[in-house]
């Protein structure tokens, strides 16, 4: 649990560490995107501003696609270029570029396209509410039992709203393509998460024009939290596209307002939630959730996200009798993606919700209430996975014990009947089942290799990127330690589709999970084979046998067995845990809520690194919590948020104190890290809110303006029945 | 076209350039110092913060006329002879760092904030880095660090 200093660390801190845009090529020209402005329509014609040379500019649209324009995606529906119809705003209809990025600049500025209207779907209720709207393959997960809810149990029906939320990586998307016409070899520096991805979506579009695609990642990857999971697959082949026709390098940076409305976001959400409950036991006796998602203009990747989404819907509660229906909808907005939590923060959202209003509804403190019906070991999810352990409930004992919980749930009450602005606490759980969901792991068969050199210095080849998430020190931590071996002894390689083997892309909270525990494994392989007790010693003595190249895949534990078509099995090896109370002050005056403190407890099995785990914990909580009070888009594709001004992302003002604690940390394994933080604390604001002034709102996030509205409901309900 | 003549990092700089460019492009694109970054290019993120005659500002927000004489601080100035500054230990300290693209605008507030104010209060700091965003961190080390750094002037 050593605190090893971040292998990057000081040249970030100097300036010199390169992110994508600081890298330049000779003979280098600009790229930029021109994207429909119409949310769905035919276009009918382009007109280029006067007084420009045409000549000097490069342009690429569908009709110079070489191979195919449908960008490699777990659905391949989404074209890289419109041809003649655009189903949404910020579709890419042409790339240009020019040597002078400023004037480049201007001209698509000055640029007009005219469209056919066609009727579009943009906003999220239009999307969600219209069962016509749903398409895609529809999942479920029946443990249902076939009986009658008995007629004692109490029911409750509510539908829950999440809106899109934006990544808001700091450093824009970007991508350089460099076509090497004597080779074939098309070279991509890519800021990205995944480059055997783009590797595939390069080689998509240019087809047989090309022998290969070398993806090289910039040092730096100035953030990505799922933003760069599959968008830069699109953006590199258009660079491509644009280099190879120019016979230039070509550089495309998106600015930002680009970048905000035309890549992926968290998907919008409706969950429908229908509960039974045993008022005399208090235990949730049957359940049904119908699980939406707003996949936008294409399907891409939404499935994927679908399924976790399904996989996570009910949250950590044992319920004998339950039903999970997940289908996606279609909308004239970009295609939604990854982001961090993929589609679990969305159900947590939802249930961790519906589960405050049972309790209040049932007079019961929401943490008695939780404990009553959560996982035991023993129990089961709907799947039928068994529950093997009882952390998550540890997790929460830990959380309601450090919080004080009991207590200020007690002095707020007192509180708040002398004051007009209200203080609540609040609390949620979540989980995040790590890695890829069910068989995935198997089909990605990930191999890493080490390189021993003859001076005992190791090399790790990974294609794992580092996107600030420490991944690249804590890798060669869990190498170096398990063999004891000198950290400055151990470098890992800047991940390279030709150099680095495909250890899968860094996604799913599966770098640490599953690529860390593997090279801690795989150094004890070494160490074995070898028979050393040091390292460095053993080559000293043993020169002629190196420099060595050894080679490792992972193998999925045998109890991961999982029914991809009937949703039943083991659907992850482990889950992270999780559990968070959330303080608040709510200011009447101005339908305001401030976040004063947030408290989370994980357990994420051994914590390998213990400042870059904490640091992620806490840059994910306080995303989270964004999620539940301020993040979100007021008309998606309308180009209403053009940046940081509109889209309130929080500041250093608007910081609870945030406090993250790790238990359970003597596991022997390493769990997912990545986006546990992310999944919980949004109801934990929610129900705080709800805890301090006994509303009820059940659409994120609580932003003013909605606050506001729902105040107003409850005085006029409360007036009407005054009159009356 | 302009002849500017200012200051960058202790040096004197003539140089000549298309007046529409901005303090960020002269710094990146003419100098060669890419340790200023562009987070947005309109003054909401902070990424590409320098110091100039004293005050923090959004280099992007600067344009070329406006440097005129100015002196001019990035980060590049802060490691002297390969010894980071107290301020970059303390970042280093604390884990601040995580993508890093925020970093080099953070520090350089901080540091305007430090020269100005060797001693302020949380909630100074607070303000001093309202116009910094990080997605990565949650901003908690990164105040730490700069409380931190504060101490280790005090006690130099
Ligand atoms: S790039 Fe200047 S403030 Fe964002
Ligand atoms: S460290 Fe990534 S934005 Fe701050």
């Amino acid at each position: 649990m050593k605190s090893i200093r971040k292998i990057d660390a000081i040249p970030k801190l100097n300036g010199s560490w390169k992110f994508l845009d600081d890298y330049s090529y000779k003979g280098m020209i600009h790229g930029q995107l021109l994207y429909s402005t119409c949310h769905h329509g035919i276009i009918k014609q382009i007109h280029f501003p006067d007084g420009y040379d045409l000549s000097e500019f490069t342009m690429v649209s569908a009709a110079d696609i070489p191979g195919e324009n449908i960008v490699p995606e777990p659905v391949c529906d989404q074209p890289y270029m419109a041809d003649k119809e655009v189903f949404h705003f910020g579709q890419v209809i042409m790339g240009i570029a020019h040597p002078n990025r400023k004037l480049l600049r201007e001209f698509i500025s000055n640029t007009s396209i005219e469209y056919e209207e066609l009727p579009a779907i943009t906003d999220i209720k239009e999307c969600l509410d219209n069962e016509k709207n749903a398409f895609g393959r529809e999942l479920t997960i029946d443990h249902r039992t076939g009986k009658k809810p008995d007629p004692n149990w109490v029911h409750h029906h509510k539908i829950y709203y999440t809106p899109h939320q934006e990544q808001a990586y700091l450093e824009p998307q970007g991508m350089i393509a460099v076509w090497q016409p004597k080779d074939k070899i098309m070279f991509v520096r890519a800021t990205c998460q995944c480059p055997f991805f783009v590797k595939e979506g390069v080689e998509a579009i240019m087809g047989d024009t090309i022998k290969e695609a070398v993806i090289e990642t910039s040092e730096g990857i100035g953030g990505a939290f799922g933003g760069k999971e599959d968008f830069p697959n699109l953006l590199a082949g258009i660079t491509s596209l644009l280099s190879y026709k120019s016979g230039k390098p070509v550089k495309i940076v998106l600015d930002r307002s680009d970048d905000i409305q035309i890549t992926t976001k968290r998907h919008p959400a409706r969950i429908e939630i229908e509960t039974w409950t045993d008022p005399k036991t208090k235990k949730i006796m049957k359940i049904d959730i119908d699980y939406r998602l707003d996949a936008g203009a294409y399907q891409t990747l939404s499935p994927v996200v679908l399924a976790r989404g399904v996989l996570h819907a009910i949250s950590g509660y044992s319920i004998p009798d339950a039903f999970i229906r997940g289908r996606l909808f279609h909308s004239n907005t970009p295609s939604n993606g990854a982001f961090r939590g993929f589609g679990a923060p969305q159900a947590f959202a939802a249930m961790e919700a519906h589960i405050d209003n049972i309790a209040s509804d049932l007079k019961m403190n929401p943490y008695k209430f939780r404990k009553i019906n959560l996982f035991k070991i023993g129990d089961e999810f709907p799947t039928t996975q068994p529950i093997l352990e009882d952390h998550l409930s540890n997790c929460l004992e830990r959380v309601i014990d450090k919080s004080n919980y009991s207590k200020k749930l007690k002095e707020f009450k007192e509180w708040n009947k002398t004051h007009k602005d209200k203080k609540g606490i609040g609390i949620s759980i979540g989980y995040h089942g790590g890695g890829y969901t069910g068989n995935g792991e198997k089909v990605l068969n990930s191999e890493v290799k080490v390189v021993i050199e003859k001076d005992a210095i190791v090399k790790i080849y990974v294609s794992n990127t580092d996107m600030g998430q420490g991944a690249h020190t804590t890798l060669a931590q869990m190498f170096f330690e398990a063999i004891d071996h000198p950290r400055e002894k151990c470098r890992i390689q800047l991940p390279n589709t030709s150099k680095t083997p495909n250890s899968g892309p860094t996604v799913a909270s599966r770098t640490i999970y599953i690529i860390g525990n593997l090279l801690r494994k795989f150094a004890f392989k070494i160490k074995d084979e070898l028979g050393f007790e040091n390292l460095e010693g053993y080559v000293a003595s043993n020169q002629n046998e190196f420099p060595r190249e050894f080679r490792m895949n992972f193998v999925q534990d045998p109890s991961v067995v999982f029914d991809d078509e009937n949703y039943v099995g083991v659907a992850y090896k482990d889950y992270s845990w999780a559990a968070c109370v959330t303080e608040i002050y709510y200011h009447a005056d101005t339908y305001q809520i401030e976040l004063t403190k947030s408290w989370s407890v994980m357990d994420i099995g051994k914590v390998v690194n213990q400042k870059i785990a904490t640091g992620q914990a806490e840059g994910g909580v306080l995303q989270g919590l964004a999620y539940g009070l301020c993040e979100f888009f007021y008309k998606p594709g309308y180009g209403r948020m053009h940046g940081f001004t509109d889209y309130a992302l929080p500041t250093t003002m608007d910081l609870p104190e945030i406090d993250v604690e790790f238990i359970h940390n003597d596991s022997p394994i390493a769990k997912g890290l990545g986006e546990i933080p992310m999944d919980f604390p949004a109801p934990s604001v929610r129900n705080a809110f709800h805890n301090a002034t006994g509303i009820f709102i059940n659409e994120y996030p609580l932003v003013p303006e909605r606050i506001y509205s729902y105040m107003q409901r409850a005085t006029d309900r409360h007036r009407q029945t005054q009159t009356v | 076209m302009i002849n500017l003549k200012f200051n960058v990092n202790g040096k004197d700089v003539e140089i000549t350039v298309d007046d529409s460019l901005r303090l960020l492009d002269i710094l990146r694109d003419e100098l060669g110092l890419t340790g200023t970054k562009e987070g947005c290019g309109i003054g909401e993120c902070g990424a590409c913060t320098v110091i100039m005659n004293g005050e923090a500002v959004n280099s992007c927000m600067i344009l070329a006329e406006q440097v005129q004489n100015a002196k001019v601080e990035t980060v590049e100035n802060l490691e002297k002879n390969e010894v980071l500054s107290k301020l970059q230990d303390a970042f280093l300290d604390n884990g601040a760092i995580q993508c890093g693209f925020c970093t080099t605008g953070m520090l350089m507030s901080s540091k305007a904030l430090l020269d100005k104010n060797p001693t302020p209060s949380e909630e100074e700091i607070k303000t001093a880095l309202e116009g910094n965003l990080c997605r990565c961190t949650g901003y908690v080390p990164i105040l730490n660090s700069v409380k931190d750094a504060v101490k280790k002037y005090l006690h130099k």
